[in-house]
């Protein structure tokens, strides 16, 4: 309601504490936008694996939901509205592969709002992702669980209803399956990539001039339009990289972060990555993997969470390149998953102590004195 | 914050879930409900022996601080052995459920405070009845983890084999999916922490003193 002076036509006198300068941003708003921008590679999947991996987001989405009202309603809050434990159930559920039974993400988006974050005192309070907590909650409980893939609408049967990062795992823990890169691995293990991919790939190899002088290998296509099977909202890094590129834009997310994670773990990946493929050094081919698992939405959507990562420029750059580091060595050496969310969780527990190595130091007052 | 001394810690009523004494045994015996009974039989029993052991000492010879202590050590060592020894002979059920954990009694009953000289009650009898109602504190902490842990993480509660009781009550619809997280040791310490929360809350209302460690000097 207008108080007397604006009524009057005078400029309203605000008096309040500072700060004074804003942002135009409200945690609210951003929030939202950053499921907003996750959208298009939830639809992707949702095309991609049909009904199943609708009912799997709804699950994921509404128990979280109903998590959030059920720890704050009782303390007359109600928290629904700031979009945090949508966002939750919205990445837990884009993390999960369409076959899963819908209990498991329900669990696993319940255990990240109710013991992650809102054990803590809720959003703003909570020291670990929620969303990364509950996934890797679940992959701890119910690992065979989180391994029912669907194949992908237009996919080449049954026999693509396995992540091409999967059959590369076992076709490298089967003895003479190495050597070539990853994609020539796939190809030697039989891996059915679709007819699209061998239309589009013969199309392209014929009419345009070949990178490096060597032809695109099959699967290029699927693998980098995301027209293979996996997590429902990991699959299409293209359509993740466009609701990243929404929240650089709007500066929701700063880039040092994401890039450098990427960054590192590409470098790794390029680097050492072709030892265990029998290539040797700097011969990992970093795209491949780059393009598979979750790292793409690990590393835009859920690493930069400002609650759970450092608040300095320096902070954030180093937390970037450890999780790197962590994924490249998970996914490479453990068991875990694709390793993207058991590094960001563990890469949490480190975030309040780089803020404390990296904040900047008062070194004196106005008089030049030490304090 | 100054590290809190035992004799200060004891005359607390809060022993695992507000001063997290006993951990590390705590909880690898929580996996299952039969270990942490095994293990609350025990401290009890070591607690209240040493309990009244060292009243009945107390006023023989030199009662300093140091002597005092080192009587204490020598004591629950002994009635730890001593346990050790009789469950390897005549219980081994309960030796092998405790395992490696069987010694740590010994550092439980050292730093649950019954036996340190700031606690020291007067006469035998208080002494053994302090020892017994602080071993049954742990114990319920123990079991209650152990109930938690061992239900949702296994889909089982293990007992003791009784006649045509197999000691094992399996519970339907948890164990075809359990959830292994909470039977992992992770679990453990999530279900303690919210234990001590749980106690903290409530504690206050029902007149029970605590500290926290930070508190204690």
């Amino acid at each position: 309601m207008p108080d007397r002076e604006t009524r009057g036509g005078a400029a309203p006198l605000s008096l309040m504490p500072a700060p004074h300068l804003g942002v135009g941003m409200s945690t609210v708003r951003m929030t939202w936008l950053v499921s907003l921008s996750l959208l298009p590679a939830a639809a992707w999947g949702v095309f991609l694996f049909g009904s199943p991996a609708l009912i799997v987001l709804a699950f994921s989405i509404g128990a979280a939901a109903a998590a959030e009202l059920a720890a704050t309603l009782p303390f007359g809050r109600f928290t629904l509205r700031d979009g945090s434990a949508v966002l939750t159930g919205c990445i837990v559920g884009l993390l999960m592969p369409p076959g899963v039974p819908a209990w498991v993400p329900a669990a696993a988006s319940a255990f990240g709002i109710l013991v992650v974050k809102q054990t803590f005192g809720g959003l703003g309070r909570n020291w670990m992702n929620p969303a990364m907590g509950g996934v890797v909650f679940a992959l701890l409980s119910w690992p065979g669980l989180l391994s029912q893939w669907i194949a992908p609408r237009g996919g080449a049967g049954e026999a693509a209803a396995l992540p091409p990062l999967e059959v590369l795992r076992a076709a490298l823990s089967s003895s003479g399956s190495t050597g070539g890169t990853p994609l020539a691995i796939l190809a030697r293990a039989g891996y059915p990539f679709s007819d699209l991919d061998a239309q589009v790939l013969g199309w392209i190899n014929a009419h345009l001039p070949a990178p490096l002088g060597t032809a695109l290998q099959p699967g290029t296509f699927d693998v980098l339009a995301g027209h293979v099977a996996g997590g429902i909202g990991t699959v299409s890094a293209p359509l993740l990289m466009l609701g990243a590129w929404f929240l650089l834009s709007r500066g929701i997310v700063r880039w040092h972060l994401p890039v450098l994670y990427v960054g590192t773990f590409g470098v790794l990946t390029a680097v050492f990555g072709g030892l265990g493929t029998g290539q040797g050094l700097l011969a990992g081919g970093p795209g491949f993997h780059l393009l598979s698992g979750s790292i793409v939405l690990g590393a835009f959507f859920a690493a930069p969470d400002p609650v759970t990562s450092p608040l300095t420029d320096r902070g954030r750059c180093i937390f970037g390149i450890g999780l790197g580091g962590l994924t490249f060595f998970l996914r490479f050496f453990g068991s875990l998953g694709d390793g993207v969310a058991a590094s960001i969780v563990l890469g949490n527990c480190a975030a309040p102590l780089l803020d404390r190595w990296t904040s900047r130091r008062i070194i004196g007052d106005a008089h030049g004195r030490a304090v | 914050m100054k590290v809190p001394s035992p004799s200060a810690a004891a005359p607390d009523a809060t022993l695992l879930p507000v001063l997290f004494l006993g951990l590390c045994p705590a909880i690898a015996v929580t996996a299952r409900v039969v270990d942490a009974v095994w293990m609350s039989a025990g401290v009890i029993l070591v607690l209240a022996l040493s309990g009244l052991a060292m009243s009945l000492l107390s006023g023989q010879g030199d009662s300093g601080p140091t002597v005092r202590w080192l009587r204490a050590l020598v004591i629950t060592a002994l009635l730890t052995a001593s346990l050790e020894a009789a469950l390897v002979a005549f219980a081994p059920v309960a030796s092998a459920a405790l395992g490696i954990y069987a010694p740590l009694i010994a550092v439980n009953c050292l730093v649950l405070g019954v036996v340190s000289p700031g606690s020291l009650p007067a006469s035998p009898p208080r002494s053994l009845l302090a020892g017994l109602a602080r071993g049954a504190q742990f114990a319920v902490a123990l079991v209650f983890i152990a109930l938690i842990r061992e239900a949702l993480g296994a889909g089982t509660i293990t007992l003791f084999r009784i006649g045509a009781f197999t000691g094992t009550i399996v519970i339907t619809g948890i164990i075809e999916r359990p959830a292994r997280a909470l039977g992992a040791a992770g679990g453990g310490l999530l279900c303690l922490g919210y234990l001590a929360g749980a106690f903290r809350a409530v504690a206050p209302r029902a007149g029970v003193k605590s500290s926290s460690p930070e508190k204690a000097e």
